[in-house]
């Protein structure tokens, strides 16, 4: 495989695993929660990084997720009490924790080398540079088949909890009443958020990842009013828009993940727009018979 | 169902206490819930309506007090137990279908792995008909009317069939069609021996859509058939008004 298909393919399976879950993340309006578990787990990684001494490693990706996890478990937590509103509790938890791996790069702990701008925005061609070889054959980047196993992993908890998911997020009481525990699944569906942003910290950094998983569900979301219909159509969006931006970035010279950004955001500004517009036209020719009559 | 049970209270309440935080909403509350009536719970607002069936179904936790249903924990009966949250809860905009809503009526028997077959999806069209929005079927629950929109949560509950429902405020924000379609449904449910506690907060029709009646107040201030429990007296003492205000003239 060469190293230009391995990175697109890497890429395109990165982008499809963030948005995958992110269906979710944004029905149940937790978006900017993706923002703050991409921030916690860096003292994850450089503590992760500490013990496996490898980025990819799969243990240093479960146990940074398990900071990310500190996010959402002490914001509910905190909530809960009553002291704090609003995401106020979200706020007051991920940069104390981004902070401290800020702090803990810079002292050279366990000598990570991650450069502020791989913090940032990630670097998905250095992500990339490790090459998998199976018999003596290039295999791509070792780093796709990672993503392409937290892929399959979402893939999987989707089809299994589909109707556990889409229950307890339209109507938790009555899910409860039925005896599902829709806190669990909350719980996991959120690790499970944390493990894939963490996976794909490489790729699009701490900054970056939030538009992977948020900007394609958002847009689809614009587009139907069914929820499988949703899931194509995130898939579709994520993998075109990767593509994309790929090839924007290769043009510029930029990071990749900021080429995809910026192609995703492209594309929701359109639909937007031309939902509003579509909207628009509707409610005037709704009432231009009245106005006629 | 054939039913290996004591014969007793559709639902029992003993010492129920719950509060928010530091607020108490419920003080000791006792309440038998007969078989095989359409009970009204009733009271003002802040009076711990919804709270009181939310800590029965489990969904609040109490601090205190016991709950059965057909005289066991809910834990062994949730299958007879059905619930109609109020529907401003939820998000309407949510991506799905009337449908699929309805249809969710049927997950609680369907456990992990299995999905809603034929059977299912003919409970479902069956409760969507009996509350009148079959018509409406493949909409985008978004586009419902107050009504219809809690139409199709009594169709959801009908497809869980309980012998016990409970429903928070179904008649909020109805129209007149609607709540007839609602009534009708009540009453259709009582004659095959099913009981109903709705949360309700229009007195003057209390009457017409009950046979039992619980006036709340924190505590329960009144409980029984109407005739014995709906009265000026136990209302206005739910209601904190003092004699002679004539807001109570329909009881007469």
């Amino acid at each position: 495989m060469s190293f230009l298909l391995g990175t697109v393919l890497l890429a395109v399976v990165t982008a499809m695993a963030c948005a995958l879950p992110g269906v979710f993340v944004v029905l149940r309006r937790n978006s900017m929660l993706v923002d703050a578990i991409s921030h916690a787990v860096l003292p994850g990684i450089v503590v992760g990084y500490f013990f496996t001494r490898s980025l990819d490693s799969p243990l240093l990706i479960l146990g940074a997720a398990l900071a990310g996890l500190v996010v959402v478990l002490g914001s509910e937590y905190l909530s809960r009490t009553g002291l704090l509103t609003g995401d106020a509790p979200q706020g007051l938890i991920f940069p104390a924790l981004f902070s401290a791996g800020v702090i803990m790069v810079t002292l050279n702990f366990a000598n990570v080398h991650l450069d502020t701008h791989a913090v940032l925005v990630g670097d998905l061609n250095l992500a990339a540079f490790h090459q998998l070889q199976i018999g003596g054959v290039l295999a791509g980047p070792s780093y796709l088949y990672v993503m392409l196993a937290v892929l399959v992993v979402n893939g999987v908890f989707l089809a299994v909890c589909y109707r556990r998911l889409k229950i307890s997020t339209f109507d938790p009481g009555f899910a409860r009443s039925l005896g599902l525990r829709p806190g669990a699944l909350n719980t996991a569906f959120m690790f499970l958020v944390s493990v894939t942003v963490t996976a794909a910290f490489h790729a699009a950094g701490a900054i970056l990842v939030i538009a992977l998983v948020v900007v394609p569900p958002a847009t689809a979301y614009l587009l139907t009013g069914r929820l499988p219909m949703m899931i194509g159509l995130t898939l579709a969006i994520a993998a075109g828009g990767a593509l994309a931006g790929f090839w924007l970035a290769y043009l510029a010279d930029a990071a990749t993940s900021a080429g995809m950004a910026v192609f995703y955001g492209l594309v929701f500004a359109a639909v937007f727009t031309a939902t509003r517009l579509r909207q628009r036209l509707r409610a005037r020719r709704e009432s231009a018979p009245a106005a006629a009559a | 169902m054939p039913l290996a049970d004591d014969g007793g209270p559709a639902a029992r309440v003993t010492n129920l206490s719950v509060a928010y935080r530091t607020t108490p909403v419920l003080r000791r509350v006792d309440l038998d819930v007969p078989r095989g009536v359409v009970m009204g719970v009733v009271g003002p607002n802040g009076a711990g309506k919804s709270s009181l069936i939310k800590a029965m179904l489990g969904l609040v936790p109490p601090l205190a007090g016991e709950v059965e249903f057909f005289g066991r924990p809910l834990a062994k009966v949730r299958r007879r137990v059905g619930y109609m949250p109020q529907s401003a809860t939820v998000d309407w905009d949510f991506p799905t279908t009337v449908r699929d809503v309805v249809t969710m009526g049927t997950y609680g028997g369907l456990g992990w792995f299995r999905r809603p077959g034929r059977p299912e999806h003919e409970r479902a069209e069956e409760a969507m008909a009996q509350t009148g929005i079959d018509a409406l079927a493949g909409r985008q629950i978004g586009e419902l009317s107050g009504g219809q929109r809690q139409r199709v949560f009594l169709a959801r509950a009908l497809v869980q069939a309980p012998d016990l429902y409970f429903m928070d405020e179904p008649f909020q924000g109805v129209d007149a069609k609607s709540q007839q379609a609602i009534v009708a449904v009540l009453h259709l449910l009582r004659e095959q021996g099913r009981t109903v506690v709705i949360v309700h907060h229009d007195l003057a029709t209390v009457r017409d859509y009950c046979d039992h009646v619980t006036l709340l107040n924190q505590r329960v201030i009144a409980s029984g058939p109407v005739a014995e429990a709906f009265t000026k007296e136990h209302i206005r003492s739910a209601y904190e008004v003092a004699a002679g205000d004539d807001f109570l003239e329909f009881t007469a």
